[in-house]
């Protein structure tokens, strides 16, 4: 990765204030047509932490940031954000095998649409938004193959491409979907020490879903932990204990 | 050479024709590259087919309830035929979309089944209609003959159309195709958008079927998309490409339909055929990305 280039239009984080709850689920229930699939979710994600999302397999981790994505509507219950005057904006990075390859898209096709949402519709996509998406490229280290067809890349090429893309939508909070599955070891290395990079240094609040037991013990400041219908809330030093470890390996996650 | 002077010459009968042919050629494809890469092909089968239907029930209906069309002018019967089209077009390809999208049953079962019984039902209506009798009928086959300066006006101006608010909106409808979820997150209304993309297909179509008949208005929605999709490199080659093999394969279909006294329709789409298998030979001898690059 390039490092922790920071694109000048994607400062402001260090300005807020760091542990002010960001976003507060409220006895939230999450699950598909009205079939809830995880109850009783209570907890608050600080601002500008980095918090990871572990459990097994149709546990509900996708399905719990899809809800506070907004793309599922909650079963009951409700999520607050502690945004002051615009709503938070979310920089979501999907799972890189979600696209169909059939569109003849280019990476930096595929990055542009982080701007659409501030490009009104019949409205050219303005210069200024363009070079904005290549610095976001830059920065993931996406340039060099940027006008490359997105199907072809490798996965972890797409995944910085995704990555490129999220952070175009000038992000309150970056939402990652399992973003080291299906990516060789060396990849999967390179696009984590990126994620945690950009935390680190503009502050960004991160919400990355895993299997990647390493990657949560490296990168996260709290773990929330789902199994068996259950959720669990803790640092990582609280939650990842020698009992739960094994746990988890036994389950086949880490 | 000389069937080309006679065909732009400004006394040619059938010029009405080949302008509508030409039109059609350039515009389906656009409509069909968004069939294509929704993976809704079969969908490209079926709905020329209901939207006949439609046309068949809109001309059936004054028989039915005892009125004379004959004594009124054929705007009034292509004006009838045209929102006989356009509404089962439209109905299906909504109803369509929304049982593909829940994702119950078997979409591919549902539209052959919706593609066979419209077909038949089709031939069933027109074969008890007198007005099957003056033209319908051939229309049906694929004959671009008998197309008037009305005809060829409405035509031109709902193509012009869809043109306009595709080229316009091209983003949004890409975007909502491509990562739907992506949409939502930036707070595009992607009802909206995907209901604009039906009824853009749906007029398209519906305007198709009417001047060129159900079997170009197919060839051309989807052999264009399926050919120019192996040889581009981007969305806008995509685009361009399928638009462009539409309407040379209807300018040079309809030259050799005219030169050798064939219908129409079947001669274009079979040239059509002739050139996705040229294509696809292209894409296979042509180092690949060369020849991406390059178009």
């Amino acid at each position: 990765m390039g490092g922790c280039v920071r694109p000048r239009f994607l400062g402001g984080y260090t300005q807020q204030t760091m542990n002010e709850p960001l976003i507060t689920l409220d006895n939230l229930s999450i699950g598909y047509n009205n079939q809830a699939v995880l109850s009783g979710i209570s907890l608050s994600i600080a601002r500008a932490s980095f918090t990871a999302i572990l459990g097994a397999n149709g546990s509900g981790k996708s399905t719990l940031i899809k809800t506070v994505l907004g793309l599922i509507p909650p079963v009951a219950g409700c999520i607050n954000t502690a945004s002051t005057n615009a709503p938070l904006e979310f920089g979501y990075v999907p799972q890189a095998f979600h696209f169909d390859p059939i569109y003849l898209l280019t990476g930096f096709d595929v990055a542009l649409m982080g701007v659409y949402g501030r490009v009104r519709p019949g409205r050219i996509v303005p210069k200024i938004e363009r070079a904005f998406t290549r610095e976001c490229l830059r920065a993931a280290d996406a340039e060099a193959f940027s006008r490359q067809r997105f199907a072809e890349l490798s996965g972890g090429q797409k995944q910085r491409v995704l990555i490129a893309r999220a952070l175009a939508m000038r992000p309150d909070v970056l939402v990652l979907d399992e973003p080291t599955e299906g990516v060789d070891r060396e990849a999967k290395d390179l696009v984590l020490e990126f994620i945690s990079c950009i935390h680190r240094e503009r502050k960004i609040t991160v919400l990355l879903v895993t299997h990647d037991f390493a990657a949560v013990r490296h990168y996260a400041e709290q773990v929330i932990w789902l199994h068996g219908g259950k959720m669990s809330l803790g640092s990582t030093h609280e939650l990842l204990t020698a009992e739960r470890m094994a746990e988890m390996i036994e389950m086949g996650m880490a | 050479m000389e069937i080309i002077y006679q065909i732009f010459s400004p006394d040619f009968l059938l010029r009405n024709s080949i302008y509508t042919s030409v039109l059609v050629g350039l515009v389906c494809p656009l409509v069909g590259v968004f069939l294509v890469m929704r993976r809704l092909v079969f969908m490209g089968v079926a709905l020329p087919q209901i939207s006949s239907t439609g046309v068949a029930i809109a001309l059936s209906l004054p028989l039915w309830i005892g009125f004379n069309l004959s004594e009124h002018s054929s705007h009034s019967a292509h004006m009838l035929a045209f929102m006989g089209s356009i509404i089962f077009s439209l109905t299906a390809i909504m109803v369509l979309a929304f049982l593909e999208r829940r994702g119950h049953g078997q979409p591919e079962g549902r539209l052959g089944t919706a593609y066979v019984v419209a077909a038949a039902l089709s031939i069933l209506l027109l074969s008890k209609n007198p007005y099957g009798e003056i033209g319908w009928l051939d229309m049906m086959k694929g004959e671009v003959i008998t197309i008037s300066n009305f005809d060829l006006g409405l035509t031109a101006a709902t193509l012009t159309l869809v043109i306009a608010v595709m080229g316009l909106f091209h983003r949004e409808l890409l975007l909502v195709s491509f990562d739907r979820e992506m949409a939502m997150i930036l707070r595009k209304k992607v009802i909206f958008w995907d209901v604009l993309l039906y009824l853009l297909i749906g007029i398209t179509v519906s305007m198709a079927v009417l001047s060129v008949g159900p079997l170009i208005a197919f060839g051309f929605l989807l052999i264009p998309a399926l050919s120019a999709h192996m040889v581009a490199h981007n969305m806008r080659q995509f685009m361009v490409l399928a638009s462009l093999i539409g309407g040379v394969a209807a300018f040079l279909g309809f030259c050799i339909a005219y030169r050798f006294d064939l219908p129409v329709g079947p001669t274009d789409v079979v040239l059509l055929g002739f050139l996705y298998a040229g294509t696809w030979i292209i894409a296979k001898i042509v180092p690949h990305e060369g020849l991406r690059h390059t178009t």
